[in-house]
């Protein structure tokens, strides 16, 4: 295998051959707001290397990131490109180092052609005015050719997955000559196909003397892609290694010092009455040619203190079950819900937050939190005007919310007035599960709880789930990660193109189980772990 | 640093004071020695001046922390000073009595039905105890019976009084119901478009815009059609109370634009609406999966902003002695700058009333430094321009980034940097991070 071959490649470079490093920084600190977000670090990259930066969320790795790419331009601390030290005042610069950052959320234009996004900003032009669009689609077609990718240049970036535009990120990275890439979670959104194509590209780049910088939580990946790894915690460096010396463990236990799925399930009692019941449940939603059905014929029970897990690929309706109980679809809805045994019919989250509904959604940026509120002004949120007395809001109630919310589930934060926009993923997670658990629901909702969550606050979370459901909570909650989905389910639904394939118990669930369920009619590779 | 942060977060507040001292010193001295700017005619007039503006600009900061914008206020205006002075001057049944009555009293039904079964909510929930998690709903008779029935009573109350007028004239109390009742409704219509239609709104208030003026030419009778107002020969003389000096201190126009911003002020920060308001604007998808009625808020913050050009109206048509359908024209656009000037952000979710104060004051201010410069208006035009850019630049940017646009270096600050990075890497070794490769730096 081509890892293989570039492994034992680093062990013969390992040797203090400085000619190879292409960026070092030594003795970053970076404070934001008197809180330190680096304190101290050092980090090297050679050329033609893999070099896995791992962490927690808070943990600093985005921070350095953003020094040696010109976004942050103050910070104490010297960086070198080629031996040379350098000061950026901006991205540009960073550009024409050679550095080139693929964020985690894309910064591409969705109504631009392919070869328009690779090239934005430095347009091939026809006596310098008029944008030549053969040239430039001639252009992108060779760079993705040499990549191995098959994209059409003229194709609109709006229109193309989700993978398929990281590629087209990693290519405009690449017009620019750039030496050094930095890649921040660019996994989070991927299936697993599109997963394998990244990693050979990847690899491809890398042999050709491109230096990566590999940010991700996906140890398995890592492991998989990376010469080196350098991990950190807390904002300081805690251990720099050959990929080789290392094992999953010793990773792990340098990112936490804890072990994740150790905490075995407890025996709960799930036999509690039926709380949710849907049938026949079908959803459909207006596009451009009318009305699409995204759902169809999706029916099960839930009890009080069950964890029902949705299991399938992207876009096979998992999400939309969700909307449709919560009354947020935004389409047209069939079939029947009841609430002990009630029929009920939910319009709108007001409806469904009133009957005990609470639905955790998947992008907490955009759908769960205000980022530049509080972390009071989130929690209390719903529950303003209920707390309120004849139109005047009562503070302290809000503030005893968030207080319980940062206790209860152990946010981690300054004090309770922070902006929710500066706290980490993890405990951004846990201040909008907080908000809902505040409104004190009997059917909790999860979409994706620990998507782009490190491993410590994953943990956190799993070990909420199994609380709330012992407290009596009927759960339903969705995951794309195979593992998590069947540590924490009692039952798991699986969807297929907008039905539901089948419900698998606790014994029959595997993820070859739940897998051959969600691809009928398509065979999935799974990434080697 | 501490210092720094202080300074940054009352800027507002020093844009003033430099605004203010600037007038001061500045100002042209009497004949008989005295400080013009100074005197207290001339900053009475500031705050009259200032008040029309002020009123739509305190409506108009709801709306743009909600994210959107309103730029029909100008033409409201215009409608509700036509109405405003066609009841003043003119018995009997006028277009200004068909457009403001029935809304007058629409608008009062619903308000009674709003305000009873809010009392009953409330009353309810405190009967409920102080667990908010539970929900209380009303009970057809709390909910909708009664609140129907004092709805219906408090439109008859007000027909009653209003009613009468109509074949004298109004007086002072009848037009500040009408006018602003009038700008409400075309608010709220606003509201409902934008929520109801999903629209963008600055697309459904420029039509409103258009349409409104439209609507004030029709009713003002012939085109363009200027009423004037005399008190005491052809309006009842009451009206000219809104001319006078509360307790001889504070212009009556000043009194309402003090009273809406504190109004309202309170209500953004101490109710659950206000509250919403600002989460809508930090994120609308959020706040309506946490369950609030978005497009309930988002309508009543555009109802606000008309009812507050309808008070304006009235101000105005007292202050100009006319009502005519350009009375607000370009009104909008002032507001907008004094919104923005305070502080406000027109991409939602940040902004305070305070700050539209400071806003509007700044902008009164310097106005009236210019007069008293006889600065030529063509000219104030364009200076006005270029102060708001350098306000907004002022408050939008703190002073390291504007110098980083200029790409001026902060070389005192680097190198202190440097030379302490050099002692820090002396002081460590390199053991502590075995990657680290040192070398590099003494190059």
């Amino acid at each position: 295998m081509d890892h293989e071959s570039s492994r034992s490649q680093e062990h013969s470079a390992a040797g203090p051959d400085r000619s190879d490093i292409v960026l070092s920084a030594a003795h970053i600190s970076k404070n934001f707001g008197g809180i330190a977000a680096l304190a101290d670090v050092g980090f090297d990259l050679r050329r033609g290397e893999v070099h896995a930066l791992m962490g927690e969320n808070g943990a600093g790795k985005s921070t350095l990131m953003k020094i040696l790419s010109g976004v942050y331009t103050s910070y104490e601390g010297t960086v070198h490109v080629d031996g040379r030290p350098v000061s950026f005042a901006g991205v540009r610069d960073a550009e024409d180092a050679g550095i080139a950052i693929i964020h985690q959320e894309l910064n591409l234009v969705p109504e631009l052609s392919v070869a328009d996004n690779i090239f934005l900003g430095r347009e091939k032009l026809i006596a310098g005015l008029i944008i030549d669009r053969k040239a430039s689609s001639r252009a992108a077609s060779a760079l993705l050719q040499r990549l191995g990718i098959e994209l059409d240049p003229e194709a609109r970036v709006g229109g193309l997955r989700v993978g398929e535009q990281q590629l087209v990120e990693i290519a405009k990275a690449l017009s620019m000559s750039a030496r050094i890439l930095i890649m921040d979670e660019p996994t989070s959104a991927l299936s697993s196909a599109e997963c394998q194509r990244l990693f050979r590209i990847i690899r491809q780049l890398a042999e050709s003397g491109v230096a990566i910088v590999y940010i991700s939580h996906r140890i398995d990946e890592v492991m998989h892609l990376a010469s080196r790894v350098t991990v950190f915690r807390d904002g300081r460096h805690v251990l720099t290694r050959a990929m080789a010396q290392l094992d999953e463990n010793a990773i792990i236990s340098a990112m936490v010092g804890r072990d994740l799925l150790a905490s075995s399930q407890e025996e709960r009692d799930a036999g509690g009455g039926t709380v949710l019941s849907v049938s026949n449940l079908s959803l459909s939603k207006p596009d451009r040619h009318g009305w699409r059905t995204v759902l169809d014929g999706v029916g099960f029970d839930l009890a009080a203190g069950e964890i029902l897990g949705i299991g399938g690929l992207l876009g096979s309706g998992r999400t939309e079950i969700l909307e449709a109980i919560f009354g947020a679809s935004g389409g047209r809805t069939g079939g029947e819900i009841r609430l002990d045994g009630q029929p009920v019919d939910i319009r709108s989250p007001r409806d469904a937050r009133r009957l005990g509904v609470a639905l955790v959604t998947e992008d907490r940026k955009t759908q769960g939190l205000h980022l530049q509120a509080s972390i009071t002004d989130n929690v209390a949120l719903p529950l303003v005007g209920a707390l309120a007395r004849f139109g005047i809001r009562w503070r302290a109630g809000e503030q005893g919310l968030a207080r319980h919310a940062v206790k209860a589930l152990g946010i981690r934060c300054e004090d309770i007035d922070q902006p929710a926009g500066t706290l980490s993923g993890g405990n951004q997670q846990k201040v909008v599960i907080g908000k809902w658990l505040a409104t004190r629901p009997r059917v909790l909702l999860l979409d994706e709880p620990t998507r782009g969550i490190d491993v410590g606050a994953k943990r956190d979370i799993y070990d909420l789930i199994f609380k709330l459901a012992r407290d009596g909570l009927a759960i339903a909650v969705i995951s794309s990660e195979l593992p998590e989905l069947l540590h924490l389910s009692d039952r798991i639904l699986v969807m297929a193109d907008g039905r539901q394939t089948g419900i698998l118990s606790r014994e029959a669930a595997s993820e070859e189980a739940i897998m051959r369920l969600a691809a009928p009619r398509r065979t999935i590779s799974r990434p080697a772990a | 640093m501490t210092a720094l942060k202080l300074l940054s977060r009352t800027k507002l507040y020093w844009g003033l004071i430099a605004i203010f001292l600037i007038g001061m010193l500045g100002s042209p001295i009497s004949s008989k020695g005295n400080n013009i700017f100074l005197s207290y005619g001339n900053l009475l007039d500031v705050l009259r001046q200032v008040s029309t503006t002020g009123l739509i600009a305190t409506g108009m900061t709801a709306v743009i922390i909600t994210g959107g914008i309103d730029l029909s206020v100008g033409s409201l205006m215009a409608i509700c000073s036509v109405v405003c002075a066609m009841l003043l001057t003119v018995p009997g049944v006028t277009p200004g009595v068909m457009l403001g009555v029935p809304t007058v009293a629409v608008v009062t039904l619903c308000l009674g039905i709003v305000v009873t079964r809010f009392i009953f909510l409330n009353l309810a929930r405190s009967r409920a105890g102080a667990d908010a998690a539970r929900d209380v709903r009303l009970d057809r008779m709390r909910g909708l019976v009664t609140p129907g029935i004092v709805g219906v009573i408090l439109c008859c109350l007000v027909l009653w009084f209003l009613l009468p007028q109509i074949e004298t004239k109004f007086g002072v109390l009848g037009v500040l119901l009408v006018a602003p009742c009038v700008g409400l409704l075309f608010g709220a219509l606003n509201g409902f478009i934008i929520v109801g239609g999903r629209l963008q709104p600055f697309i459904v208030t420029l039509a409103m815009m258009v349409t409104a003026l439209g609507i004030a030419r029709l009713t003002a009778g012939q085109n363009n059609a200027v009423l004037p107002v005399y008190t005491g020969s052809n309006a009842t003389a009451d009206f000219e109370i809104l001319r006078s000096l509360v307790f001889g201190i504070i212009p009556m126009p000043g009194l309402f634009f003090l009273g809406a911003i504190m109004i309202y002020g309170a209500v953004l920060r101490f109710t659950p609406f206000g509250r919403y308001v600002y989460a809508i604007g930090g994120n609308e998808e959020a706040a309506r999966l946490s369950g609030i009625a978005a497009g309930r808020v988002k309508i009543v913050t555009y109802a606000v902003s008309g009812l507050l050009a309808g008070i304006a109206a009235v101000l105005y048509v007292a202050q100009y002695r006319q009502g005519k359908p350009d009375a607000g024209a370009g009104l909008e656009l002032d507001a907008i700058a004094a919104v923005v000037i305070g502080g406000t952000s027109l991409m939602g979710g940040r902004g305070s009333l305070t700050g539209t104060f400071c806003g509007v004051l700044i902008f009164g201010l310097l106005s009236n430094i210019l007069q008293l410069h006889n600065i030529n208006s063509n000219l104030q035009l364009v200076l006005k321009g270029m102060i708001i850019i350098g306000t907004v630049l002022v408050q939008e940017r703190n002073a390291a980034d504007l110098l980083s646009y200029l790409r001026l270096p902060l070389s005192p600050v680097r190198g202190g940097q440097a030379a302490h990075n050099e002692t820090a890497a002396a002081k460590r070794p390199s053991q502590e991070t075995p990657s680290l490769n040192l070398g590099g730096n003494k190059k």
